[in-house]
Protein backbone atom coordinates (compact mmCIF):
# COMPACT_ATOMS: atom_id res chain seq x y z
CA UNK A 1 0.00 0.00 0.00
CA UNK A 2 1.41 3.73 -0.96
CA UNK A 3 1.41 5.77 1.60
CA UNK A 4 3.46 8.90 2.04
CA UNK A 5 2.97 10.00 5.63
CA UNK A 6 4.28 13.07 7.28
CA UNK A 7 6.99 11.14 9.55
CA UNK A 8 8.58 10.68 6.09
CA UNK A 9 8.39 14.05 4.88
CA UNK A 10 11.74 15.95 6.03
CA UNK A 11 11.26 18.85 7.81
CA UNK A 12 11.38 22.31 6.40
CA UNK A 13 14.16 23.77 8.32
CA UNK A 14 16.15 20.85 6.68
CA UNK A 15 15.33 21.55 2.97
CA UNK A 16 15.05 25.37 3.03
CA UNK A 17 18.78 26.30 3.45
CA UNK A 18 19.09 24.15 0.13
CA UNK A 19 16.75 26.32 -1.92
CA UNK A 20 18.10 29.59 0.29
CA UNK A 21 21.95 28.74 -0.94
CA UNK A 22 21.14 27.47 -4.12
CA UNK A 23 19.39 30.55 -5.10
CA UNK A 24 22.22 32.75 -3.81
CA UNK A 25 24.67 30.71 -5.87
CA UNK A 26 22.64 31.48 -8.84
CA UNK A 27 22.78 35.28 -8.15
CA UNK A 28 26.12 34.82 -7.92
CA UNK A 29 26.81 33.03 -11.07
CA UNK A 30 24.87 35.65 -12.89
CA UNK A 31 27.14 38.63 -11.54
CA UNK A 32 30.11 36.76 -12.50
CA UNK A 33 29.24 36.67 -15.81
CA UNK A 34 29.40 40.00 -16.37
CA UNK A 35 33.10 39.34 -16.17
CA UNK A 36 33.15 37.20 -19.11
CA UNK A 37 33.32 37.50 -22.88
CA UNK A 38 31.77 35.67 -25.76
CA UNK A 39 34.46 33.83 -26.52
CA UNK A 40 36.61 30.91 -24.57
CA UNK A 41 37.80 27.96 -24.28
CA UNK A 42 36.58 25.75 -21.99
CA UNK A 43 39.69 24.53 -20.66
CA UNK A 44 40.25 27.96 -19.03
CA UNK A 45 40.44 28.13 -15.32
CA UNK A 46 37.63 31.10 -15.48
CA UNK A 47 35.85 29.28 -17.06
CA UNK A 48 35.68 26.18 -15.09
CA UNK A 49 35.17 27.84 -11.95
CA UNK A 50 32.05 29.39 -13.31
CA UNK A 51 30.71 26.19 -14.54
CA UNK A 52 31.57 24.66 -11.02
CA UNK A 53 30.07 28.22 -9.49
CA UNK A 54 26.64 27.24 -11.46
CA UNK A 55 25.96 23.28 -11.69
CA UNK A 56 27.68 22.40 -7.99
CA UNK A 57 26.57 25.56 -6.39
CA UNK A 58 23.21 25.76 -8.05
CA UNK A 59 21.84 22.93 -9.82
CA UNK A 60 23.58 20.37 -6.99
CA UNK A 61 22.29 22.03 -4.31
CA UNK A 62 18.87 22.68 -5.27
CA UNK A 63 18.84 19.07 -6.70
CA UNK A 64 20.04 17.52 -3.40
CA UNK A 65 17.53 19.89 -1.68
CA UNK A 66 14.63 18.58 -4.06
CA UNK A 67 15.83 15.00 -3.73
CA UNK A 68 15.90 15.60 0.14
CA UNK A 69 11.92 16.20 -0.29
CA UNK A 70 11.16 13.97 -3.58
CA UNK A 71 13.31 10.42 -2.36
CA UNK A 72 10.52 9.74 0.06
CA UNK A 73 7.25 10.43 -2.90
CA UNK A 74 8.32 8.83 -5.45
CA UNK A 75 10.23 5.55 -3.80
CA UNK A 76 7.05 5.72 -1.15
CA UNK A 77 9.48 5.26 2.07
CA UNK A 78 11.39 7.50 4.48
CA UNK A 79 14.72 8.51 4.23
CA UNK A 80 17.58 5.86 5.43
CA UNK A 81 18.92 8.19 6.95
CA UNK A 82 17.65 11.61 6.60
CA UNK A 83 20.04 14.03 9.39
CA UNK A 84 22.22 13.10 6.84
CA UNK A 85 21.46 15.68 5.05
CA UNK A 86 22.33 18.57 7.63
CA UNK A 87 25.92 17.32 7.03
CA UNK A 88 25.66 17.21 2.99
CA UNK A 89 24.54 21.37 2.41
CA UNK A 90 27.82 22.81 4.51
CA UNK A 91 29.87 20.33 2.83
CA UNK A 92 28.82 21.05 -0.21
CA UNK A 93 28.57 24.57 -0.19
CA UNK A 94 31.91 24.97 1.39
CA UNK A 95 33.81 22.52 -0.53
CA UNK A 96 32.27 24.44 -4.00
CA UNK A 97 33.64 28.26 -2.75
CA UNK A 98 36.37 26.59 -2.32
CA UNK A 99 36.97 24.98 -5.82
CA UNK A 100 35.90 28.30 -7.23
CA UNK A 101 38.20 29.69 -5.62
CA UNK A 102 40.47 27.42 -6.42
CA UNK A 103 39.84 27.59 -10.05
CA UNK A 104 39.96 31.61 -10.12
CA UNK A 105 42.61 32.29 -7.73
CA UNK A 106 45.27 29.23 -6.83
CA UNK A 107 44.65 26.10 -8.14
CA UNK A 108 46.49 24.58 -4.87
CA UNK A 109 42.97 24.92 -3.32
CA UNK A 110 41.55 23.21 -5.69
CA UNK A 111 41.84 19.44 -4.13
CA UNK A 112 40.51 21.04 -0.64
CA UNK A 113 37.40 21.80 -2.47
CA UNK A 114 37.20 19.04 -4.25
CA UNK A 115 37.42 16.56 -1.16
CA UNK A 116 35.04 18.21 0.52
CA UNK A 117 32.75 18.01 -2.39
CA UNK A 118 33.56 14.93 -3.31
CA UNK A 119 32.38 13.55 0.65
CA UNK A 120 29.14 15.52 0.58
CA UNK A 121 28.12 13.36 -3.01
CA UNK A 122 29.32 10.11 -1.79
CA UNK A 123 27.03 10.70 1.22
CA UNK A 124 24.00 11.90 -0.72
CA UNK A 125 24.45 8.92 -3.12
CA UNK A 126 25.30 6.57 -0.16
CA UNK A 127 22.06 7.93 1.19
CA UNK A 128 20.15 7.52 -1.90
CA UNK A 129 21.28 3.80 -1.89
CA UNK A 130 20.70 3.17 1.27
CA UNK A 131 16.87 4.74 1.01
CA UNK A 132 16.50 2.69 -2.38
CA UNK A 133 17.36 -0.38 -0.71
CA UNK A 134 13.98 -0.14 1.45
CA UNK A 135 11.56 0.70 -1.46
CA UNK A 136 9.54 -2.28 -3.06
CA UNK A 137 8.77 -0.59 -6.18
CA UNK A 138 10.30 -0.31 -9.59
CA UNK A 139 9.09 2.94 -11.32
CA UNK A 140 11.12 4.52 -13.94
CA UNK A 141 11.99 7.42 -11.67
CA UNK A 142 13.33 4.82 -8.96
CA UNK A 143 15.88 2.94 -11.78
CA UNK A 144 16.78 6.87 -12.81
CA UNK A 145 17.50 7.56 -9.24
CA UNK A 146 19.57 4.52 -8.99
CA UNK A 147 21.01 4.99 -12.00
CA UNK A 148 22.31 8.53 -12.33
CA UNK A 149 23.14 7.99 -8.14
CA UNK A 150 25.65 5.93 -10.02
CA UNK A 151 27.36 7.89 -12.92
CA UNK A 152 27.21 10.86 -9.87
CA UNK A 153 29.72 8.83 -7.98
CA UNK A 154 31.55 7.68 -11.30
CA UNK A 155 31.78 11.76 -12.13
CA UNK A 156 33.19 13.02 -8.79
CA UNK A 157 35.92 10.53 -8.70
CA UNK A 158 37.10 11.56 -11.91
CA UNK A 159 35.95 15.35 -10.85
CA UNK A 160 38.73 14.81 -8.34
CA UNK A 161 41.48 13.18 -10.22
CA UNK A 162 41.27 16.32 -12.24
CA UNK A 163 41.59 18.57 -9.26
CA UNK A 164 44.47 16.33 -7.94
CA UNK A 165 46.24 16.74 -11.77
CA UNK A 166 45.77 20.58 -12.14
CA UNK A 167 46.85 21.16 -8.59
CA UNK A 168 50.22 19.27 -9.54
CA UNK A 169 49.58 16.44 -6.87
CA UNK A 170 48.90 13.80 -9.46
CA UNK A 171 50.18 13.36 -12.93
CA UNK A 172 46.98 12.49 -15.22
CA UNK A 173 45.80 13.52 -19.15
CA UNK A 174 43.49 16.51 -17.90
CA UNK A 175 41.50 16.89 -21.34
CA UNK A 176 40.68 13.56 -21.30
CA UNK A 177 39.47 13.13 -17.80
CA UNK A 178 37.67 16.65 -18.51
CA UNK A 179 35.26 14.69 -21.51
CA UNK A 180 34.66 11.79 -19.18
CA UNK A 181 33.99 13.86 -16.03
CA UNK A 182 31.67 16.55 -17.77
CA UNK A 183 29.69 13.54 -19.59
CA UNK A 184 29.45 11.53 -16.68
CA UNK A 185 27.96 14.76 -14.23
CA UNK A 186 26.26 16.72 -16.67
CA UNK A 187 24.55 13.46 -18.77
CA UNK A 188 24.63 10.87 -16.64
CA UNK A 189 23.50 12.30 -13.12
CA UNK A 190 21.95 15.96 -13.92
CA UNK A 191 20.10 15.22 -16.83
CA UNK A 192 19.01 11.51 -15.94
CA UNK A 193 17.65 13.07 -12.26
CA UNK A 194 16.09 15.36 -14.28
CA UNK A 195 14.59 13.12 -16.85
CA UNK A 196 13.31 10.97 -14.32
CA UNK A 197 11.71 13.62 -11.44
CA UNK A 198 10.02 15.26 -14.35
CA UNK A 199 8.50 12.67 -15.34
CA UNK A 200 7.16 12.70 -11.62
CA UNK A 201 6.48 16.44 -11.31
CA UNK A 202 5.31 17.90 -14.81
CA UNK A 203 2.14 15.27 -14.72
CA UNK A 204 1.23 16.16 -11.23
CA UNK A 205 1.56 19.74 -11.35
CA UNK A 206 -0.03 19.89 -15.07
CA UNK A 207 -2.63 16.80 -14.01
CA UNK A 208 -1.57 14.68 -17.19
CA UNK A 209 -3.40 11.57 -16.59
CA UNK A 210 -2.92 7.85 -18.60
CA UNK A 211 -0.11 8.26 -20.89
CA UNK A 212 2.36 5.80 -22.54
CA UNK A 213 5.51 5.55 -20.71
CA UNK A 214 7.48 3.46 -23.56
CA UNK A 215 9.01 6.61 -24.97
CA UNK A 216 10.42 7.78 -21.49
CA UNK A 217 11.70 4.21 -20.84
CA UNK A 218 13.48 4.36 -24.08
CA UNK A 219 14.69 7.47 -23.90
CA UNK A 220 16.19 6.59 -20.58
CA UNK A 221 17.89 3.36 -21.06
CA UNK A 222 19.55 5.01 -24.29
CA UNK A 223 20.28 8.25 -22.04
CA UNK A 224 22.19 5.75 -19.76
CA UNK A 225 24.00 4.13 -22.10
CA UNK A 226 25.10 6.51 -24.13
CA UNK A 227 26.47 8.09 -21.36
CA UNK A 228 28.58 5.41 -21.27
CA UNK A 229 29.70 4.82 -24.13
CA UNK A 230 30.91 8.38 -24.35
CA UNK A 231 32.54 8.33 -20.77
CA UNK A 232 34.04 5.28 -22.18
CA UNK A 233 35.07 6.71 -25.52
CA UNK A 234 36.62 9.77 -23.50
CA UNK A 235 38.81 7.89 -21.46
CA UNK A 236 40.19 5.44 -23.91
CA UNK A 237 40.42 8.57 -26.42
CA UNK A 238 38.30 6.60 -29.39
CA UNK A 239 36.92 8.74 -31.22
CA UNK A 240 34.14 6.49 -32.83
CA UNK A 241 32.90 5.19 -29.68
CA UNK A 242 32.79 8.67 -28.53
CA UNK A 243 30.26 9.53 -31.43
CA UNK A 244 28.34 6.30 -31.07
CA UNK A 245 27.94 7.62 -27.11
CA UNK A 246 26.69 10.50 -28.58
CA UNK A 247 23.75 9.17 -31.44
CA UNK A 248 22.63 6.96 -28.82
CA UNK A 249 22.35 10.05 -25.75
CA UNK A 250 21.06 12.28 -28.85
CA UNK A 251 18.43 10.02 -29.75
CA UNK A 252 17.42 9.03 -25.66
CA UNK A 253 16.93 13.14 -25.37
CA UNK A 254 14.30 12.65 -28.44
CA UNK A 255 12.65 9.76 -26.98
CA UNK A 256 12.24 12.05 -23.53
CA UNK A 257 11.10 15.00 -25.75
CA UNK A 258 8.25 13.04 -27.50
CA UNK A 259 7.42 11.92 -23.64
CA UNK A 260 6.74 15.07 -22.56
CA UNK A 261 5.34 16.28 -25.42
CA UNK A 262 2.79 13.34 -24.66
CA UNK A 263 2.15 14.71 -21.48
CA UNK A 264 1.92 18.33 -22.51
CA UNK A 265 -0.92 17.02 -25.02
CA UNK A 266 -3.02 15.33 -21.92
CA UNK A 267 -2.78 18.42 -19.50
CA UNK A 268 -5.64 19.13 -17.75
CA UNK A 269 -4.29 22.33 -16.29
CA UNK A 270 -3.81 24.78 -18.74
CA UNK A 271 -3.37 28.21 -16.65
CA UNK A 272 0.29 29.68 -17.78
CA UNK A 273 1.60 30.68 -14.44
CA UNK A 274 5.04 30.77 -13.80
CA UNK A 275 6.16 27.26 -13.79
CA UNK A 276 3.89 26.60 -16.91
CA UNK A 277 5.88 29.46 -18.96
CA UNK A 278 9.44 28.33 -17.35
CA UNK A 279 8.51 24.57 -18.34
CA UNK A 280 7.86 26.16 -21.89
CA UNK A 281 11.33 28.19 -22.07
CA UNK A 282 13.01 25.00 -20.74
CA UNK A 283 11.99 22.45 -22.99
CA UNK A 284 12.39 25.17 -26.28
CA UNK A 285 15.62 25.87 -24.98
CA UNK A 286 16.60 21.83 -24.99
CA UNK A 287 15.41 21.80 -29.09
CA UNK A 288 17.28 24.66 -29.91
CA UNK A 289 20.28 23.24 -27.60
CA UNK A 290 20.11 20.26 -29.45
CA UNK A 291 19.31 21.67 -33.24
CA UNK A 292 22.58 24.15 -32.30
CA UNK A 293 24.77 21.24 -31.15
CA UNK A 294 23.92 19.11 -34.38
CA UNK A 295 25.62 21.44 -36.44
CA UNK A 296 28.52 22.13 -34.59
CA UNK A 297 28.57 18.52 -34.48
CA UNK A 298 28.61 18.21 -38.43
CA UNK A 299 30.54 21.49 -39.04
CA UNK A 300 34.22 21.37 -36.94
CA UNK A 301 36.06 23.99 -36.19
CA UNK A 302 32.84 26.19 -34.85
CA UNK A 303 32.81 26.46 -31.48
CA UNK A 304 30.79 29.27 -31.21
CA UNK A 305 27.80 26.52 -32.33
CA UNK A 306 29.28 24.10 -29.01
CA UNK A 307 29.22 27.37 -26.64
CA UNK A 308 25.68 28.17 -27.70
CA UNK A 309 24.34 24.74 -27.58
CA UNK A 310 25.96 24.29 -24.08
CA UNK A 311 24.13 27.89 -22.68
CA UNK A 312 20.80 26.77 -23.77
CA UNK A 313 21.16 23.31 -22.23
CA UNK A 314 22.53 25.01 -19.04
CA UNK A 315 20.84 28.27 -18.71
CA UNK A 316 17.92 27.77 -20.77
CA UNK A 317 16.75 23.82 -19.82
CA UNK A 318 18.00 23.51 -16.88
CA UNK A 319 18.00 26.82 -14.79
CA UNK A 320 14.71 27.34 -16.05
CA UNK A 321 13.48 23.71 -15.01
CA UNK A 322 14.37 24.18 -11.65
CA UNK A 323 13.84 27.54 -11.24
CA UNK A 324 10.34 27.08 -12.57
CA UNK A 325 9.85 24.27 -10.05
CA UNK A 326 10.79 26.31 -7.21
CA UNK A 327 7.44 28.13 -7.37
CA UNK A 328 5.69 24.73 -6.98
CA UNK A 329 7.75 22.85 -5.01
CA UNK A 330 8.79 25.75 -2.05
CA UNK A 331 5.07 26.90 -1.11
CA UNK A 332 3.92 23.51 -0.59
CA UNK A 333 6.74 22.46 1.64
CA UNK A 334 5.80 25.66 3.84
CA UNK A 335 2.15 25.35 3.29
CA UNK A 336 2.74 21.55 4.79
CA UNK A 337 4.87 22.72 7.48
CA UNK A 338 2.85 25.66 8.69
CA UNK A 339 -0.35 25.15 7.25
CA UNK A 340 -1.28 21.78 7.22
CA UNK A 341 -1.99 21.50 10.88
CA UNK A 342 -4.68 24.21 10.62
CA UNK A 343 -6.67 22.50 8.17
CA UNK A 344 -10.32 22.40 9.10
CA UNK A 345 -9.31 24.69 11.94
CA UNK A 346 -9.16 28.06 10.16
CA UNK A 347 -8.94 29.43 6.75
CA UNK A 348 -5.31 28.26 5.31
CA UNK A 349 -4.11 29.75 2.37
CA UNK A 350 -4.45 27.70 -1.32
CA UNK A 351 -0.79 26.98 -3.02
CA UNK A 352 -1.10 29.76 -5.57
CA UNK A 353 -1.50 32.13 -3.45
CA UNK A 354 1.92 32.03 -1.31
CA UNK A 355 4.43 33.16 -4.28
CA UNK A 356 4.52 36.65 -5.47
CA UNK A 357 3.20 37.13 -8.85
CA UNK A 358 4.62 40.01 -9.89
CA UNK A 359 7.96 38.90 -9.09
CA UNK A 360 7.40 35.49 -10.26
CA UNK A 361 7.15 36.96 -13.48
CA UNK A 362 9.59 39.46 -13.62
CA UNK A 363 12.01 36.55 -12.83
CA UNK A 364 10.75 34.73 -15.72
CA UNK A 365 10.93 37.70 -18.18
CA UNK A 366 14.72 39.29 -17.39
CA UNK A 367 15.60 35.60 -17.17
CA UNK A 368 14.35 34.22 -20.33
CA UNK A 369 14.69 37.41 -22.56
CA UNK A 370 18.38 37.33 -20.70
CA UNK A 371 19.21 33.72 -21.48
CA UNK A 372 17.90 34.26 -25.37
CA UNK A 373 20.44 37.77 -25.59
CA UNK A 374 23.35 35.69 -24.06
CA UNK A 375 22.40 32.73 -25.92
CA UNK A 376 22.95 34.88 -29.27
CA UNK A 377 25.99 37.02 -27.85
CA UNK A 378 27.72 33.57 -27.95
CA UNK A 379 26.70 32.60 -31.24
CA UNK A 380 27.49 35.69 -33.20
CA UNK A 381 30.21 36.25 -30.59
CA UNK A 382 28.88 39.88 -30.04
CA UNK A 383 30.37 40.54 -26.10
CA UNK A 384 28.05 43.62 -26.00
CA UNK A 385 24.68 41.27 -26.93
CA UNK A 386 25.91 38.89 -23.91
CA UNK A 387 26.65 40.74 -21.23
CA UNK A 388 23.37 42.74 -22.04
CA UNK A 389 21.45 39.38 -21.53
CA UNK A 390 23.63 38.40 -18.49
CA UNK A 391 22.87 41.99 -17.11
CA UNK A 392 18.96 40.92 -17.75
CA UNK A 393 20.12 37.40 -15.99
CA UNK A 394 20.93 39.27 -12.83
CA UNK A 395 18.04 41.31 -12.79
CA UNK A 396 15.91 37.83 -13.05
CA UNK A 397 18.02 36.30 -10.49
CA UNK A 398 17.36 39.26 -7.92
CA UNK A 399 13.88 38.69 -8.61
CA UNK A 400 14.10 34.85 -7.81
CA UNK A 401 16.25 35.84 -4.50
CA UNK A 402 13.19 38.14 -3.61
CA UNK A 403 10.66 35.20 -4.39
CA UNK A 404 12.52 32.65 -2.77
CA UNK A 405 12.68 34.87 0.50
CA UNK A 406 9.24 36.13 0.16
CA UNK A 407 7.90 32.39 -0.22
CA UNK A 408 9.92 30.84 2.76
CA UNK A 409 8.64 33.71 4.92
CA UNK A 410 4.92 33.43 4.14
CA UNK A 411 3.04 32.73 7.00
CA UNK A 412 6.51 33.11 9.87
CA UNK B 1 -31.95 2.05 11.11
CA UNK B 2 -29.06 4.37 10.30
CA UNK B 3 -30.29 7.98 9.05
CA UNK B 4 -26.98 9.21 7.41
CA UNK B 5 -26.88 9.34 4.12
CA UNK B 6 -24.11 9.09 1.19
CA UNK B 7 -25.23 12.69 0.42
CA UNK B 8 -25.01 13.68 3.68
CA UNK B 9 -21.40 11.90 3.58
CA UNK B 10 -20.49 13.89 0.33
CA UNK B 11 -21.77 16.70 1.58
CA UNK B 12 -19.16 16.38 4.47
CA UNK B 13 -16.39 15.43 2.64
CA UNK B 14 -16.94 19.08 0.44
CA UNK B 15 -15.31 20.59 2.76
CA UNK B 16 -11.54 19.36 2.15
CA UNK B 17 -10.35 21.31 -0.14
CA UNK B 18 -6.86 20.85 -2.35
CA UNK B 19 -4.83 22.88 -1.84
CA UNK B 20 -3.17 22.94 -5.10
CA UNK B 21 -5.89 23.23 -7.25
CA UNK B 22 -8.52 24.67 -4.75
CA UNK B 23 -11.43 22.76 -5.33
CA UNK B 24 -13.21 20.37 -2.57
CA UNK B 25 -12.55 16.86 -3.33
CA UNK B 26 -16.15 15.60 -4.29
CA UNK B 27 -16.39 18.34 -7.39
CA UNK B 28 -13.27 17.14 -8.13
CA UNK B 29 -14.35 13.12 -8.35
CA UNK B 30 -12.30 11.77 -6.43
CA UNK B 31 -14.50 10.28 -3.95
CA UNK B 32 -15.44 6.83 -5.83
CA UNK B 33 -18.40 5.45 -3.12
CA UNK B 34 -19.56 6.28 0.36
CA UNK B 35 -21.32 3.12 2.10
CA UNK B 36 -22.80 3.05 5.10
CA UNK B 37 -24.27 0.18 7.34
CA UNK B 38 -27.13 -0.33 9.51
CA UNK B 39 -24.96 1.21 12.63
CA UNK B 40 -23.38 3.88 10.61
CA UNK B 41 -20.33 2.62 10.17
CA UNK B 42 -18.98 4.57 6.82
CA UNK B 43 -16.67 3.46 4.43
CA UNK B 44 -15.52 6.06 1.86
CA UNK B 45 -13.45 4.89 -0.97
CA UNK B 46 -11.92 7.33 -2.96
CA UNK B 47 -8.68 8.00 -5.01
CA UNK B 48 -5.99 10.88 -5.56
CA UNK B 49 -5.33 12.70 -8.18
CA UNK B 50 -2.06 11.80 -8.31
CA UNK B 51 -0.30 8.32 -7.11
CA UNK B 52 2.82 10.33 -5.90
CA UNK B 53 0.95 13.05 -4.19
CA UNK B 54 2.70 13.82 -1.13
CA UNK B 55 -0.29 15.22 1.10
CA UNK B 56 -1.54 11.44 0.60
CA UNK B 57 -1.71 10.62 4.15
CA UNK B 58 -2.97 13.61 5.42
CA UNK B 59 -6.03 13.68 2.60
CA UNK B 60 -7.00 10.84 4.05
CA UNK B 61 -6.93 11.92 7.61
CA UNK B 62 -9.08 15.02 6.67
CA UNK B 63 -11.79 13.07 5.01
CA UNK B 64 -11.94 11.04 8.05
CA UNK B 65 -12.16 14.24 10.18
CA UNK B 66 -14.70 15.67 8.20
CA UNK B 67 -16.88 12.40 7.93
CA UNK B 68 -16.32 12.17 11.58
CA UNK B 69 -18.18 15.20 12.34
CA UNK B 70 -21.30 13.93 10.83
CA UNK B 71 -24.15 13.48 14.19
CA UNK B 72 -24.58 9.62 14.89
CA UNK B 73 -21.86 8.33 13.09
CA UNK B 74 -19.89 5.22 13.36
CA UNK B 75 -16.53 3.75 12.89
CA UNK B 76 -15.40 5.57 9.68
CA UNK B 77 -13.15 3.76 7.60
CA UNK B 78 -11.06 5.86 4.16
CA UNK B 79 -9.99 3.35 1.43
CA UNK B 80 -8.01 4.51 -1.55
CA UNK B 81 -7.81 3.15 -4.79
CA UNK B 82 -5.89 3.57 -7.66
CA UNK B 83 -8.67 1.88 -10.34
CA UNK B 84 -10.37 3.16 -12.01
CA UNK B 85 -7.10 6.05 -12.34
CA UNK B 86 -8.63 9.82 -12.07
CA UNK B 87 -9.17 11.67 -14.80
CA UNK B 88 -10.59 14.94 -15.59
CA UNK B 89 -14.22 13.66 -16.75
CA UNK B 90 -14.83 12.33 -13.52
CA UNK B 91 -14.56 15.94 -12.05
CA UNK B 92 -17.53 18.57 -11.88
CA UNK B 93 -18.20 21.02 -14.64
CA UNK B 94 -17.10 23.95 -13.22
CA UNK B 95 -13.67 22.09 -12.14
CA UNK B 96 -13.33 21.07 -15.65
CA UNK B 97 -13.62 24.71 -16.62
CA UNK B 98 -11.21 25.99 -14.41
CA UNK B 99 -8.67 24.06 -15.08
CA UNK B 100 -9.30 23.89 -18.95
CA UNK B 101 -10.00 27.36 -19.38
CA UNK B 102 -7.48 29.15 -17.01
CA UNK B 103 -6.79 32.75 -18.49
CA UNK B 104 -3.13 32.44 -20.44
CA UNK B 105 -1.22 35.68 -18.86
CA UNK B 106 1.95 36.39 -20.81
Amino acid sequence: MFAVSKDFAPPLKLIAPFFKLGVIFYLLSTIALLAFNSTFAYQEMAIAGWVHLFLLGFVMVIIFGAMAQLIPVVLEVGHAIVDLYYVILPLLGIGTVGMVIGFWVNPAILPYGGILVLTSMIIFASEAFATLRKTEINTITVKTVAVSNSYLLIGILTGFAIALGLSGDIAIDVDTMLKAHVYAVLGGFVLLTIMGLSLTLIPMFSLAHGFDETPINRGFNLVAIGVGVVFIGALIGVDFVQWLGYLTTLVGVGFYIYQIYIIYKLTVRKELDVWAKSMIFGFGSLILSIIVGIIYLVTPSTEHFLNTSIWFFMIGFIGFLINGHLYKIVPFLVWFERFSPLVGKEKVPMLHEMYPKGQANMMFWFSSIGTTLSGMGLLFESDYLFKSGASLLMIGAIFLYISMSKMLGYGK
Amino acid sequence: MCNITKEKVYEAISTVIDPEVGFNLVEMGLIYDAIIDDNCNVKVIMTLSTRGCPLHQMIKTWVQEAVEKIDGVGEVEIEIVWEPAWNISMAADNVKEALSGGTPSF
